[in-house]
């Protein structure tokens, strides 16, 4: 990574308001910050919107970034903030979560959502990750928003259960069982399934 | 047997935080305690399952915030604003070499720019122009079939590449498609290289057509100019 593309320099030059900056450092992170709120969410809408709310968040506070951390550990914690936010919203606004949709919630054909989403990728390679995608989107769907986000927390994000506990605000003992609770409850369905 | 702290010994096991000492400590534990190993024997078996996830595109988007997209728009008005009379001006030298009969033509010594009265036109044969533009459709049929070619060539490299790694994909992924949706797959697979062949297809007709409109275009204006006094 040259000199002008290190996160620092690329901050510096959004928080002067250059578009290209922010957007070369947006595209940076959308990948890891959609696939977050994509298994979270279970679906495609929902993670959009978390996506931008996250992004929208990072560009409000760029200003508070003192480079104490790194970035991505910065923008994490504005993203989990941000889906808790969004969840208790749900709960607040909307009925219950419905467990056991597909990946993206919707009885729409697969095929059409592929294609039109994206056009770089030859659409049935897609449809085949997609595919695999869903079933393990579905198996934490099963799960409830406090363990999901655990599982998120710990299994993709690889955080210690210190600053699983410090982030949620919770004891690390906490945070062990409840992760633990979700992992049995995961290895049950999984059995079910036959997956394992 | 069930251990008491098999819950926290388990998830201490999958920290990664876990200093080495406490790890040999935890392991030695898990080789005398048959509960505790098949239960993190498990935990890992669901870590792996779930860590199948791959990565989505991310769909399009906006990006840009809209106070930063209001800024930049303001920026960039200046340049703009300069820019913005391009065409026109443009517009207005080509209207005037039309009022002023400009000619441009390449004799040996080189181009020769003339206003008025056309001669070169005037002079002309129309057997000379006919000849010229037979000459003409020759060299438009044997780019198009070049370009055909070239078409055809790339469309080919580019199916074998999708062919590729779409086998591989559906290889790799065997384990986890039922066979139902192996047949959607392959199904959809078809019709996308049907749709292919006809893109391909009207493409080159578009190409025959728009080359057989020019040379006609230009027979009309040969035509229109032998005619003039």
């Amino acid at each position: 990574m040259s000199l002008a593309d290190q996160d620092e320099v690329l901050i510096g030059a959004a928080l002067e308001g250059s578009a290209r900056a922010w957007e070369r450092l947006v595209k940076r992170y959308e990948g890891r910050v959609y696939n977050f709120s994509l298994r979270l969410t279970g679906n495609q809408t929902d993670a959009l919107d978390l996506m931008q709310e996250v992004f929208l968040g990072v560009y409000r506070n760029l200003h508070r970034f003192r480079g104490d951390s790194l970035f991505t550990t910065w923008l994490f914690r504005i993203a989990h903030n941000k889906a808790v936010d969004m969840n208790r919203c749900r709960r607040l606004f909307m009925q219950q979560d419905q467990p056991g949709g597909n990946a993206d919630g919707d009885d729409a054909d697969p095929y059409d959502r592929v294609v039109s989403n994206d056009p770089r990728q030859d659409p049935a390679v897609v449809l085949i990750e997609e595919q695999g995608n869903s079933v393990i989107s579905r198996h934490l769907e099963s799960l409830s928003w406090d363990q999901r986000l655990i599982v998120e927390l710990k299994v993709f994000q690889s955080h210690t259960f210190e600053e699983i506990a410090e982030l949620q605000d919770i004891p690390a003992n906490t945070a062990k069982t409840r992760f633990y609770t979700a992992l049995r409850k995961l290895k049950s369905i999984l059995e079910q399934d036959h997956v394992m | 047997m069930s251990c008491k702290e098999t819950e926290s010994l388990v998830a201490d096991y999958l920290d990664s935080s876990l200093p080495a000492s406490q790890r040999r400590i935890l392991e030695q534990h898990m080789q005398q305690c048959e509960h505790c190993r098949s239960e993190l024997a498990a935990a890992q078996k669901v870590s792996a399952h779930l860590l199948q996830w791959r990565q989505q595109q991310v769909p399009q988007w906006n990006r840009i915030p809209e106070t930063l997209r209001h800024a930049r728009h303001t920026r960039s008005w200046s340049w703009f604003a300069w820019w913005q009379w391009a065409p026109v001006a443009v517009s207005l030298v080509l209207v005037l070499a039309i009022f002023t009969n400009v000619q441009l033509t390449q004799t040996q010594d080189g181009f020769v720019i003339a206003f008025g009265a056309n001669r070169t036109v005037d002079a002309m044969d129309g057997s000379v122009i006919a000849e010229q533009l037979a000459r003409f459709e020759v060299q438009q049929r044997l780019r198009q079939d070049q370009e055909f070619q070239a078409l055809a060539a790339r469309m080919e490299e580019r199916q074998d590449a999708s062919n590729i790694r779409l086998m591989e994909t559906v290889i790799s992924q065997m384990s986890d498609s039922t066979a139902r949706s192996l047949d959607q797959v392959l199904a959809y697979f078809e019709a996308i290289r049907e749709q292919d062949m006809q893109i391909l297809q009207s493409t080159y007709q578009q190409l025959v057509d728009s080359d057989y409109e020019t040379i006609r275009s230009v027979q009309q204006l040969a035509s229109y100019v032998q005619y003039q006094p």
